[in-house]
């Protein structure tokens, strides 16, 4: 028998969580849904509309300070991180922090900030681009969820129950707390599925690197205005900068994202940039995303959520460019 | 957390030593102030640190000392480039700056053993050959023939020039001004001038350091000796943030130049748009 809730009790178990934690989740803001902080519960999106906005300003902040130098030493410029229960995450944008989780392993801040979050998936059904994709098969249980990084993880079945699942221990402590008691427990079976890394996906590793004389990107070079609004939009984007501010009584050092767009990402002393032209700009973030990510994570750096052809002023559509680039 | 190590945080480290090596580069000598880490410190040839001043930022610099005195310091050769370089210049014997690395992967010194090596280097970017010279003298690094070529824009931006006699004694050592002054006697051109007035075997093992164009130019030379594409080391510069290889500045094609690199194969990136 499937055990299932309702959306009242989901709500109250929400609305207990909100005393502990800032509540980001996907709203209506204007025309658009986008991620951002929810102070009532009433106004979290339960559509499953790709939110405008990804998730990644939570893990990952556009502008962050990190050590301050003081005479002799340095010291860390924050001892603590915000409790943010990140609600309503839906499965792409829970494949894209997979990833972040791995890029950022050793990075002591991404992990003092990671360890305070607190992940809730939901899926309403599958994004209609999803299924066109076909990279997934819908055993959500086996395929997915053992391979995303979650603490809760809520399923809207076709007669709008609940079904609900824990994906850590800290998911299964909450839900106890809150007495929700049928739920079933995820073992991370690690990023990668048993079968090995998705096909397609290594398939593109080859096409792409051996793909910089084909039209496509000269054709890109002439349309794409090198504004960064994708990068921007991407949930997998995670370039950075380091910079200093200098201060007499108290300098520091600032990570800040990054955006190969950008005319300073690749120059150096005396001026020389290696990205000097729209077409190595785009083929170099095409680069990242189907070669790059791929080769060492063994993830996909596109989880195929479309915000960059959203973003996009000209209308570039990446669906349409990787059909072209598998041709 | 608090014992989770932060690969972000650079280590002071006490200027004990400045000499002006030319118009605009000086050379510095680096004591690590915590004497732990400076009994423990390694690197390898080839080998960049990440340096910076508070508040000016940091950037990436190849050690130009032999990794036989990384116990007790290292060099870093800075030419005044930048606005942080710049400021690096000011600083004096017994001045801090805060350091992180070393980072690269170095010049694998294993590959050159007993062939004969061509240590080619352009401008400013002849600093990191400097270790392997060391280390060929002090009879480390190989027993072969050693042929250096060095191509610089005049004598004023010569680097290490109180070393080569000592390098010509035991090495072939060339040097070619492009816009030398009155009084140079020695060559004058561009560095691939040298290669056809001098005896290159197929077999030698060519390290090539400098600016990208200095790069095709050379590796088209010494095809014409018959050099094989997996015998020709280059040294890439890029830019660099983290040193780290996720921050993406320093990416050629599924490469990072931080960790993959400096030092590539030619035979291993070839291939790669304007990678050179």
């Amino acid at each position: 028998m499937t055990k299932t809730l309702d959306k009242t009790a989901l709500n109250k178990f929400l609305s207990a969580l909100a005393k502990d934690f800032f509540i980001m989740a996907p709203q209506y803001a204007g025309e658009d849904v986008r991620v951002a902080e929810i102070t009532n519960i009433s106004d979290i999106d339960w559509t499953g509309q790709m939110p405008k906005n990804p998730w990644k300003q939570v893990f990952l902040p556009a502008a962050e300070r990190l050590f301050n130098f003081n005479k002799n030493n340095i010291t860390e410029s924050r001892k603590q991180y915000p409790q943010i229960a990140c609600v309503g995450m839906n499965v792409l944008d829970l494949k894209a922090l997979t990833l972040f989780d791995q890029v950022f392993s050793d990075d002591v801040y991404y992990q003092q900030r990671r360890n305070n979050l607190l992940i809730i998936g939901f899926t309403a059904d599958w994004p209609i681009d999803y299924k066109k994709y076909k990279v997934f098969s819908h055993n959500y249980e086996e395929d997915i969820l053992e391979h995303l990084s979650f603490d809760i993880f809520v399923a809207k079945l076709k007669n709008n129950q609940l079904k609900i699942y824990s994906g850590s221990p800290r998911g299964q402590q909450l839900l106890e707390k809150y007495g929700i008691k049928d739920y079933k427990n995820i073992e991370f079976a690690g990023a990668v599925p048993e079968k090995g890394p998705d096909k397609r996906m290594l398939t593109l590793i080859d096409k792409v690197s051996k793909s910089y004389n084909k039209k496509l990107w000269s054709d890109l070079d002439k349309l794409c205005l090198a504004c960064g609004k994708c990068s921007i939009a991407c949930p997998t984007c995670f370039c950075f900068d380091f910079s200093d501010q200098l201060d007499p009584e108290e300098s520091n050092r600032r990570r800040h994202w990054g955006n190969c767009f950008y005319n300073d990402f690749s120059k150096v002393a005396g001026g020389a940039k290696e990205l000097d032209t729209v077409k190595k700009k785009i083929f170099f973030w095409y680069t990242h995303k189907f070669v790059r990510i791929p080769k060492e994570y063994a993830l996909p750096g596109c989880v195929s959520c479309g915000r960059c052809t959203r973003a996009c002023p000209v209308g570039i559509d990446i669906a349409k460019n990787i059909r072209e680039l598998n041709k | 957390m608090k014992s989770m190590i932060n690969i972000y945080q650079p280590q002071p480290a006490k200027i004990i030593f400045v000499n002006r090596e030319s118009m605009d580069t000086k050379l510095f000598r680096f004591k690590f102030a915590d004497k732990k880490i400076q009994s423990a410190f390694d690197f390898l040839p080839g080998q960049f640190m990440q340096i910076g001043l508070p508040g000016w930022g940091e950037c990436p610099i190849s050690i130009c000392s032999s990794p036989h005195f990384s116990r007790k310091y290292f060099e870093l050769a800075i030419r005044d480039a930048g606005v942080l370089t710049h400021k690096l210049n000011s600083l004096q014997k017994g001045d801090k700056v805060f350091v992180r690395g070393s980072y690269g992967n170095g010049f694998d010194v294993d590959l050159f053993k007993d062939k004969p090596l061509m240590l080619i280097g352009g401008g400013c970017g002849f600093v990191p050959l400097r270790p392997l010279i060391i280390d060929y003298l002090a009879g480390r690094l190989s027993t072969a023939m050693l042929q250096i070529f060095y191509g610089c824009r005049d004598e004023n931006t010569l680097l290490f020039r109180d070393e080569y006699a000592l390098w010509n004694r035991q090495a072939e050592f060339n040097i070619v001004l492009e816009k030398p002054s009155k009084k140079w006697g020695g060559e004058k051109g561009v560095i691939t001038d040298l290669f056809p007035k001098r005896t290159i075997t197929s077999n030698s093992v060519a390290i090539l350091v400098g600016p990208p164009i200095m790069y095709r130019f050379v590796i088209k030379e010494l095809k014409k000796k018959n050099i094989k594409d997996e015998n020709i080391f280059l040294s890439l510069e890029r830019k660099i943030h983290c040193g780290l290889g996720v921050c993406q500045h320093c990416a050629v094609g599924p490469y990072y130049v931080c960790q993959d690199g400096p030092v590539f194969r030619w035979s291993e990136i070839k291939n790669i748009p304007n990678v050179i």
